[in-house]
């Protein structure tokens, strides 16, 4: 360490701005990634700072993240900015031409499979089938209403969330990288509905359940509505490039130490011992939520992940995977008790 | 539910009527004590409480209010006549004793029985009480009586009753006196309670703390100074006090008004005998002293140097012994025994006939005055063998003789005398003991016991008792012996001491003397024998003199002066656990010392290692040693919470604590081992939050901290 980093210390700024004053390092360029997509989806969307910030962890962990939350929250607002926020500079060679920034599915009863991924349409001129491609080519989809669909189609939109590739005619058509899908559906309008069950559900890294926001921000949304709207044309964007750069970086850099991973592995054994809980978390949770632990991390300028990232992310990364007792309510109690002792041995292992 | 509210208007408070309860209850468990086994005084307890509850809570209620006083009674006395069929039935049937064990159906019956009486009984108080204006005198006197006659047996320095209570202070060396006052306190203290329970004057519990700090001084006075000396009606002016300010008490030994059966339990001292000795004519005899000059009016202490010199009048720190000593030893045993006065004695005595005194180390002082060896030879002829001796020592001078032989100048005596003997068979007719025996014959078979008499105001009790209507008690008796045989040319004299009933030793070795065993008898002294004892032993008497022999006491009292090795054995075993308790006490404050000092080591140690520790270390002892200096001010993590909310926490005291936490962090959990290697960075920020702990914390907290030897413990 050089004399100036012991001057820097005095002053209290995130510890990886000291590390990385004088040794820059890609985990820079990616913490830079994110933040200028955090601040890319706040200009448009006010009052959420946690939502985008999930969804953001979501979107560079490689997961999915499904909304429970009322009509006209903000949930398209949000998808939209953040599929906006994603350009495609064009540098990439092997990009596929099809895949669009954004795309939107509102999910209905009658709809089918293949307006979902696309269908296979007979060109005469060719005479020959030509496969047109659905909505689910694009960076950030846009899944409203999940629950509204047909089986069927759940099946055909889980294949490619799960895959990253859609099976049109026994032909498997590769999906993109940055395939990201923001799911949403209505807590309270159950009518005619197709609950997704626990398996399904298991697809998404994060169920993120949104409640109103307040009421100074509800009054700057309505404030600002104008302007963020003719802002659309000076925004600031991130290449999808740089996104799965990020992703690489982090992934790297972060480093995950025994303590956290015997945690986490603590946690889910607590939650299936439980008597309250029906069942327990799978481990292929605790494989989606390494990466993500890793996103929120580097959000916080750290090159290691803590305490404080499991008790921001477990809740919502277990919360629509375990199933409680009948009678049993409190899915916060529940995983609270269930954390109190791993995350103990984990705060006194820093000592050991 | 309705019921509850007004119940809260009409009912009396759960305070009082709990508190009355106990009392009561507590009187009854006192009553029982001796009347019963545990089960039936806990019957007694829980049968009151019942009643008391059930009375203080129905009574405003129906169906009980609208039953008269009356009805209520009769049905508590159908309930106790119903529980003691039920019990007489429990243990006079074989059935359950069959089933369980005959002492199950014994305690059973007695529980139902106790249950029974103490339930009805309170019902019928309490029902007083609450209806009539004159209830609650009669439940505050029941209460004073249970007390009363608890405690009562311990009148007369019975210092061992009641049993219960004596028996628990009296083996673990407590003066059972101090627990009978703070009984006696608590009944005062009872009564005053349930006196201001039934006025309910609100005011008064200031007035009870009074009493109650009165009451208490007084067992502190006891305890300080000790309890005031009893004070018994001594019959025969010897077992007064040793001041002798009651001169007139010595010159008039008759005092017929004065002698009372009262107190005569009292116990004087008690005789271990160390030999095995057991006398022919039923008694122990004590002498102490006697009277053998005449004084013109009647026999007094001798004034002269040459007479009763077998009599030892003083206590000496060394042995003393007498300066003649009786004759014909082939005929007497020698007897040691010990002797421990309760009550203080002006002159030692000791088992007839007692030769030398030696004062033995005193086992307890509180209780025994004074303790000492009598060394004694013991007679163990038979009269057979005194027929046909001669009279008067050898060395008498004949000025002896005459004292010896001197009485009033009363014609009577010498006619009285003389007719006695005049029935004496031919071959009698000159002995001496023949005539003494005629004589003891005669007030033997006329002479009536009785303590009371007019004698004591003529100018010769004794003759006014012999010639008159013959009844008088030991003293008269002895005056009036001795006169006739000094008529008839016999050296006696009136020997004053104990003589208890051999009965009472009751096959141990320790005898108690009560007062009622002091006495006074007539002597003779044969030459080459000694003094011996001539007692008249009247065949009528109207006073009984019986007592309780108090065996129990007499054994314990004999075992705290035997003081041997057995005895305190005993004490040991009965105090093992005392003092094992002193020896857990003495290893837990060895203990507690040595955690205190190895906590203090443990606690500077952390504080002082960081400052010592290789670079890689650091990380770890820095951050360890600021969690502790946090922890002593009150600040520790709790459980389950992260290092970074611990420290958000603590911002308001330690800032920097987050920067710590962070580095700590980074170290611990991140693949980087860089920051491991800066051991100034981490002095630094040590010294910035100590610096910011002794800012923002109160300098008493910081005091505290410092002193605090555990502080480290709730560091983690």
């Amino acid at each position: 360490m050089t004399p100036d980093s012991i001057t820097e210390v005095t002053e209290p700024i995130p510890a990886s701005d000291t590390e990385d004053a004088n040794t820059p390092s890609p985990i820079t360029a990616a913490i830079d990634v994110l933040n200028r997509l955090t601040t890319a989806v706040k200009q448009q969307v006010l009052g959420r700072d946690d939502v985008i910030e999930l969804t953001l962890i979501a979107l560079v962990a490689d997961g999915h993240v499904l909304l429970e939350d009322f009509p006209g929250s903000g949930k398209t607002t949000l998808a939209k900015a953040l599929g906006e926020a994603i350009i495609d500079d064009g540098k990439d060679s092997d990009r596929d031409e099809f895949i669009l920034p954004f795309r939107r599915i509102q999910f209905t009863p009658d709809l089918l499979p293949s307006d979902v991924t696309g269908v296979p349409v007979f060109d005469s001129n060719s005479n020959a089938f030509h496969f047109r491609h659905g909505p689910l080519f694009a960076h950030v989809v846009l899944a409203d209403e999940i629950n509204r669909t047909s089986p069927k189609v759940q099946s055909a939109m889980l294949e490619a969330m799960g895959e990253k590739q859609v099976t049109v005619d026994n032909v498997t058509y590769p999906l993109d990288d940055l395939f990201f899908v923001i799911a949403t559906q209505n807590p309270l309008d159950l009518v005619g509905t197709y609950p997704l069950p626990t398996p399904q559900l298991d697809r998404f890294l994060f169920k993120i359940t949104m409640d109103h926001i307040d009421r100074q921000s509800e009054l700057d949304v309505l404030d600002s509505y104008k302007k963020r709207r003719d802002l659309q044309q000076e925004r600031i964007t991130v290449t999808r490039d740089e996104v799965l750069f990020a992703r690489e970086q982090i992934d790297a850099a972060v480093t995950i130490s025994a303590s956290v991973k015997s945690a986490l592995v603590d946690v889910s054994r607590n939650l299936r011992e439980d008597e309250r809980v029906l069942q327990g978390n799978s481990t292929r949770s605790m494989v989606l939520m390494l990466p993500a632990l890793q996103v929120a991390a580097a959000l916080r300028g750290r090159n290691y992940v803590s305490a404080e990232d499991i008790e921001l992310l477990l809740p919502r990364v277990l919360g629509h995977r375990i199933e409680l007792a009948p009678g049993v309510a409190d899915m916060n109690k529940v995983l609270l008790d269930a954390m109190r002792g791993p995350m103990e041995q984990l705060a006194r292992g820093t000592l050991a | 539910m309705k019921q509850a509210s007004t119940k809260a208007t009409t009912a009396p408070h759960f305070l009082p009527t709990s508190l009355r309860a106990a009392i009561i209850a507590s009187s009854y468990w006192l009553l029982s004590l001796s009347l019963t086994v545990v089960s039936g005084s806990v019957a007694s307890f829980i049968g009151c409480l019942f009643a008391c509850y059930l009375i203080d809570i129905g009574i405003r209620h129906p169906p009980m209010k609208q039953l008269r006083s009356f009805t209520i009674n009769l049905m508590s006395l159908s309930f106790l006549l119903l529980g003691l069929f039920l019990a007489s039935l429990l243990t006079s049937t074989s059935l359950l004793s069959n089933l369980s064990s005959p002492m199950a159906s014994f305690k059973t019956g007695e529980f139902i029985k106790f249950f029974a009486i103490s339930a009805s009984l309170t019902v019928c108080l309490r029902v007083l009480a609450q209806r009539t204006s004159y209830g609650a005198v009669i439940e505050i006197l029941f209460v004073a009586t249970a007390f009363v006659i608890t405690l009562s047996a311990h009148r007369n320095g019975m210092i061992h009753r009641p049993f219960v209570i004596g028996d628990y202070a009296l083996t673990r060396g407590i003066d059972p006196s101090s627990i009978l006052m703070a009984f006696g306190c608590g009944a005062v203290l009872s009564l005053a309670a349930l006196l201001m329970i039934e006025n309910n004057h609100r005011r008064l519990p200031y007035h009870f703390t009074v009493l109650g700090l009165l009451c208490f001084s007084l067992l502190f006075y006891v305890r300080m100074f000790g309890l005031p000396t009893p004070q018994l009606t001594d019959d025969l002016g010897l077992t007064g006090q040793e001041q002798a300010g009651n001169s007139a008490q010595r010159e008039n030994p008759f005092r017929d008004s004065e002698n009372t059966a009262e107190d005569k339990e009292a116990p004087v001292a008690v005789v271990v005998f160390r030999d095995d000795y057991e006398p022919l004519n039923g008694s122990y005899y004590f002498r102490e002293s006697a009277y053998s000059q005449f004084n013109g009016t009647m026999l007094d202490f001798t004034t002269r140097s040459d007479m009763d010199q077998d009599l030892i009048a003083n206590f000496t720190n060394s042995r003393i012994e007498a300066n003649q000593l009786p004759r014909a030893k082939d005929q007497r045993t020698p007897v040691r025994a010990s002797i421990g006065m309760l009550i203080s004695h002006r002159t030692p005595f000791g088992l007839e006939s007692p030769v030398a005194y030696e004062n033995t180390a005193n086992p307890n002082n509180l209780r025994f005055k004074r303790t000492y060896d009598a060394y004694s030879l013991a007679p163990e002829y038979d009269f057979n063998y005194l027929l046909g001796r001669e009279l008067g020592r050898a060395d008498w001078s004949q000025e002896v003789w005459d004292e010896y032989l001197e009485l009033p100048d009363d014609p009577r005596y010498t006619e009285l005398a003389a007719s006695l003997i005049a029935d004496l068979k031919p071959e009698y007719a000159n002995d001496p003991f023949a005539k003494a025996w005629a004589v003891k014959t005669y007030l033997d078979e006329n002479g009536i016991y009785s303590l009371k008499n007019d004698h004591a105001y003529e100018t010769d009790p004794a003759a006014s008792f012999l010639f008159g209507d013959l009844t008088g008690y030991c003293m008269h008796f002895s005056f009036a012996a001795t006169y006739m045989f000094r008529s008839l040319g016999i050296p006696a004299r009136v020997g004053i001491g104990y003589s208890v009933p051999a009965s009472n030793k009751a096959g141990g070795s320790s005898l108690l003397i009560q007062a009622v065993h002091g006495h006074a008898w007539p002597e003779i002294y044969f030459r080459d024998v000694g003094w011996v004892i001539v007692d008249p032993a009247p065949q009528q008497t109207l006073v009984d003199m019986t007592t309780d022999p108090q065996n129990s006491l007499q054994q314990l009292l004999g075992d705290m002066l035997r003081n041997d090795a057995s005895f305190d054995d005993f004490m040991q075993s009965q105090q093992t656990s005392m003092i094992n308790l002193l020896l857990i006490l003495n290893t837990f404050y060895a203990l507690v010392l040595a955690a205190l000092l190895s906590a203090y080591t443990v606690k500077f140690y952390r504080i002082w290692i960081p400052s010592r520790a290789a670079a890689d270390k650091q990380y770890r002892l820095s951050y360890r040693a600021m969690l502790d200096q946090l922890a002593a001010v009150g600040l520790h993590r709790k459980f389950g919470e992260s290092r970074e909310q611990f420290a958000r926490r603590v911002q308001g005291v330690a800032p920097t604590m987050q920067q710590l936490t962070e580095q700590h962090l980074a170290a611990a959990l991140g693949a980087r081992k860089a920051d491991r290697a800066d051991p100034q960075k981490w002095l630094q920020l040590r010294n910035k939050i100590a610096e910011e702990i002794s800012i923002n914390t109160k300098t008493w907290k910081r005091v505290l901290a410092w002193l605090n030897p555990f502080s480290w413990l709730l560091s983690k």
